[in-house]
């Protein structure tokens, strides 16, 4: 096994050769006058702008390969380059903006994957009963609902209304406090920090402010976790071992347990991580609605002004989490499943 | 081997929680401060505010952006500010008096200024103000000119030229700023310097020509004339002071300027941080403030809540007591309880949609055909008068005004804004709504060849500027309605894909608003008439000789002339001849507006001051 994963942290280099190259040929196929107006934030901002001067400065009328050298160049040297749409280093931007979405994607994927897994157990056993239409009806709405009117929802119900969950990472009085000396922040993640600091005030507040944007995220996947993971059970319950299982006496229970999830839990495994690596890559809209500044935020605002430096630089450290995270996967399914061997 | 692997990672996880709680519980550290109020409740020391977008820099030389401005107009003052309520008067803050010819501060061929400065004021790290600072923070922002920025304002009154780099050509007598020899490079520096001078507790400035907004460029509200502290820029790395020096300093990146993200100033309040991650600025009342300290302790403002409906209710919670509304959500916000709204702020801003009068044909998919045969159009479609006019008699100003920006503004007189009409004729002519006129100017026009054999032309808007779709949509419908013949596209794009075109001459029209940078009605006619306007530089070659014929005599008697009633005379002459000659179609001149909790006092609305809140006016209080 240790020699597959070696071997699979090898490719990494390749990988990450794949995808920049890859986005500095799309990134070339723009020329320098529209690559210019990442400077200059909106159309009514163009006043006095020397824009050949800001071209020349920024070396931006460089043949595709001469940019591409440089970057990498500028990469041994570990400099990712400036983003200006987020006004700090591209390396920065990531290293302030990457704890909010782990902060996020801790919080969010435990209730994820234990609710959609119990959700998809529950109408696979109740298979065509009542309990097992109310939970796919109920699954088919929150999937089909666009993230952003959901969000709204929550957003107006958590906040406006009972005034619990407020949008946000911190409220202000927390935001002050952390910027006090004596508090240090060791994560960036308001929950730990707050936790290692002490703070159970402060903790509380970051908590309060994750409810909302998980609630959300749940939601939304509850909905895929439980299709997959109740059709995959169906799967499992109508094989003959299962028969054999319950024919031998089992109780019911623990043939589901012992025989059918376990089974059952390979597919799962897949969307799971598939979930993971989109909570990691951060998410966009959940993040606009609760202002909850991730990467997924930096990423956006980054492609829309386009701010190259920044895009490649985000696109190259999801890269890395992309590998690692499949790597883990592909570990974890050989102990869920002994007949997989990686070799 | 399988159950091992489980237990082994069960372990692991119970002894990393385990010392986690142990050093947790065995710490003293962490007590909440008796000081910080909790929750949302109210609290009179606290401001927050979730701004619109984040400031690109806090360098006065280069900030050119309302959000910077919001920012740098709290940690710095000027020399001299607004009176309140007025745009020509002001009083004196780091100076003590306004130099006028009066008292003997403002010399009568109106080039010399001399300022004397206030003594006792305090910077925020307690280092007291001098004469010095405020003749380094001139010269040092006129140094570093940076491109894009704002200092053209100050370099063209005391220079005769836009930039630093155009002044160092002239001394060097070359073309290009590469070209300029050190010798050249130094004298530069030293004219910079010889320009603004200390004379014992004053500062003078030498005018190289009258310059009658020469006081409104200086006054609080433009970050460009901020007062810095001389010392603290120098050991934090900044230009040393000196004329050989300079060109170290000159044109830096952004973010290599010292000030970019730091502020030392001697404003009602302190930078404590820019969070850039959280698009975030804290800061706290300065306790040594000259003029008393602020009555709000601590104020957050809070650009990075970008969806209005999650400011909205953080508004109406009362977890903020201010927030920017877009002006097509200004209505939802109508009848909320604990909130005020105020609207139709008049602004120094309005919005156009400038005639390209030599469009740049060549592969252009905007113009059609290219030719006058009803499938697109010439080139020089708009340098026909009556083109110009048959659409501006085309565009339904009220419907505009009232559906789109919901009554927030009014229709245009010329290109001087509403906010100046000290300056024009209010009773003067103004575009309206006419189909009937619309159709007669069309026929008029290119012998009545385009009302034969129509045109066809695409309109483009910038995304997500919605407002300016409805204006391209409601001229389309005003055009089209005229003669079947009559073609108008609406196109959408992104701003990235639509600036080269807008560079290469493409577009033709270019819709564009512009917002006051000082409050003289010079500030607009130079940039919408002027030859070498911003504006007029998107009008083609055909354009800029049009203008130089008509206006560009007129501006420069404008901006020359130092007899205010003269000036009038000019202003207004130039308002009316904006109208008749039709260089631009003017959309609207806008307003603006507020939205804060009731327990928000002492708020005045200033149409020139960048800065939506000016904290340091403000106070809480529940009565």
């Amino acid at each position: 096994m240790l020699a597959y994963i070696v071997r699979r942290l090898l490719f990494l280099p390749v990988v990450l050769f794949g995808i920049t190259a890859l986005l500095f040929a799309l990134i070339s196929t723009l020329g320098p006058w529209t690559r210019v107006a990442t400077f200059i934030p909106s159309p009514d901002a163009e006043r006095h702008v020397d824009l050949e001067a800001i071209i020349r400065k920024y070396h931006l009328d460089d043949p595709p390969l001469k940019m591409y050298l440089r970057w990498v160049k500028n990469l041994f040297r570990g400099n990712l380059g400036w983003s200006q749409s987020s006004h700090m280093t591209v390396s920065e931007a990531i290293a302030r903006r990457f704890p909010a979405t782990l902060e996020l994607t801790l919080f969010a994927v435990g209730p994820v994957i234990i609710g959609g897994i119990f959700l998809g157990v529950i109408a696979a056993v109740r298979h065509n009963k009542p309990l097992d239409h109310i939970t796919r009806i109920l699954a088919i709405i929150l999937w089909s609902m666009p993230d952003f009117v959901l969000g709204l929802a929550v957003l107006m119900v958590g906040f406006g209304v009972l005034g619990w969950f407020p949008p946000g990472r911190l409220s202000a009085w927390a935001q002050l406090a952390v910027l006090k000396e004596s508090f240090v922040a060791y994560t960036g993640m308001h929950t730990i920090d707050a936790l290692l600091n002490r703070r159970f005030d402060l903790f509380w507040d970051a908590l309060r402010h994750l409810v909302a944007p998980v609630f959300t995220l749940a939601c939304l996947w509850w909905a895929f976790m439980l299709r997959v993971t109740r059709s995959s059970m169906l799967e499992v319950l109508n094989q003959d071992y299962v028969q054999t299982a319950r024919a031998k006496g089992l109780t019911e229970r623990m043939v589901i347990q012992k025989h059918v999830l376990r089974n059952a839990l390979i597919p799962v495994t897949t969307v799971a991580s598939n979930m993971l690596l989109g909570l990691l890559g951060g998410v966009v809209i959940v993040e606009t609605v609760f202002n909850y500044p991730g990467l997924g935020l930096l990423t956006a605002t980054a492609a829309t002004r386009l701010d190259v430096p920044c895009v490649v630089g985000v696109a190259l450290f999801y890269a890395v989490i992309l590998v690692v995270v499949n790597l883990v996967v592909d570990v974890l399914y050989s102990l869920i499943d002994p007949r997989v061997r990686l070799e | 081997m399988k159950g091992k692997v489980w237990l082994w990672l069960v372990l692991v996880a119970v002894v990393v929680i385990g010392a986690a709680g142990i050093f947790i519980w065995t710490g003293q550290k962490g007590e909440p401060a008796a000081e910080e109020a909790q929750g949302p409740s109210f609290n009179p020391d606290l401001f927050v505010y979730l701004g619109p977008g984040d400031a690109e820099t806090l360098d006065p030389s280069k900030a050119y952006d309302t959000a910077s401005a919001e920012i740098i107009f709290q940690y710095y003052d000027n020399l001299i500010a607004y009176k309140e309520g007025s745009l020509d008067e002001f009083v004196p803050m780091l100076a003590t008096e306004v130099p006028s010819v009066e008292n003997g501060l403002l010399a009568a061929d109106g080039m010399t200024y001399t300022f004397p400065i206030r003594k006792g004021v305090k910077f925020h790290n307690g280092a007291e103000l001098t004469p010095e600072d405020v003749e380094y923070s001139f010269e040092r922002n006129i140094l570093a000119d940076p491109a894009g920025g704002p200092m053209w304002m100050l370099i063209e009154p005391l220079f005769g030229v836009s930039t630093i780099e155009d002044l160092a050509c002239q001394i060097a007598g070359v073309d290009s700023f590469d070209q300029v020899d050190e010798a050249a490079l130094v004298e530069t520096g030293k004219r910079v310097m010889a320009a603004i001078e200390v004379d014992g507790d004053n500062v003078v400035f030498h005018l190289n020509q009258p310059y009658p907004p020469f006081l409104s460029i200086l006054a609080h509200n433009s970050s460009w004339s901020a007062i810095l502290n001389k010392e603290w820029m120098i050991a934090n790395g900044a230009w040393d002071g000196r004329a050989e020096t300079w060109v170290q300093w000159h044109n830096l990146p952004t973010e290599e300027q010292v000030l970019f993200d730091k502020a030392m100033g001697t404003g009602p309040y302190k930078q404590v941080e820019w969070d850039r991650s959280n698009s975030r600025h804290t800061m706290e009342a300065h306790a040594d403030y000259w003029r008393g300290p602020a009555a709000i302790k601590t104020v957050i403002v809070n650009n990075g809540v970008t969806e209005f409906n999650t400011r909205k209710l953080m508004l109406q919670r009362g977890e903020v007591d201010a927030i920017y509304v877009p002006v097509e959500n200004s209505p939802q916000l109508e009848g909320m309880e604990g909130v005020t709204v105020l609207r139709n702020l008049p602004l120094l801003s309005n919005v156009c949609a400038i005639f390209n009068q030599e469009i740049n044909a060549v592969d252009n998919e905007f113009v059609g055909s290219g030719q006058l045969d009803g499938n697109g159009i010439p080139p020089d479609f708009f340098s026909d008068i009556n083109i110009r006019k048959a659409f501006c008699y085309a565009f339904d100003y009220e419907a505009f005004i009232s559906e789109v920006v919901l009554g927030e503004a009014s229709v245009p007189y010329g290109v001087i804004p509403k906010g100046l009409s000290d300056y024009f004729d209010p009773n003067g002519p103004r575009y309206h709504y006419d189909p009937e006129k619309a159709a007669e100017y069309f026929k008029k026009a290119f012998d009545g060849e385009v009302w034969e054999k129509g045109f066809k032309v695409t309109l483009v808007w910038n995304i997500p500027n919605t407002t300016r779709k409805t204006a391209c949509e409601i001229l389309e419908h005003g055009i089209e309605a005229l003669n079947p013949k009559f073609q108008v596209e609406v196109q959408g794009m992104e701003w990235a894909t639509m600036l080269p075109r807008r560079r290469e001459g493409r577009l033709p029209m270019v819709f564009i608003g512009w917002l006051a940078d000082f409050a003289d009605p010079h500030n607009f006619v130079y940039p919408y008439l002027h030859s070498k306007g911003d504006f007029m530089a998107f009008t083609g070659e055909l354009g800029r000789n049009f203008a130089a014929a008509e206006f560009d005599e007129l501006v420069n008697a404008g901006i020359n002339e130092t007899d205010p009633a003269k000036r009038v005379a000019i202003y207004t002459a130039l308002q009316k001849k904006s109208i008749e000659l039709a260089p631009h179609l003017m959309l609207y001149d806008a307003c603006d507006r507020r939205a804060h909790r009731d327990w928000v006092k002492g708020f005045v609305f200033d149409p020139i001051r960048p800065a939506q809140y000016d904290f340091y006016a403000l106070s809480k209080s529940l009565d």
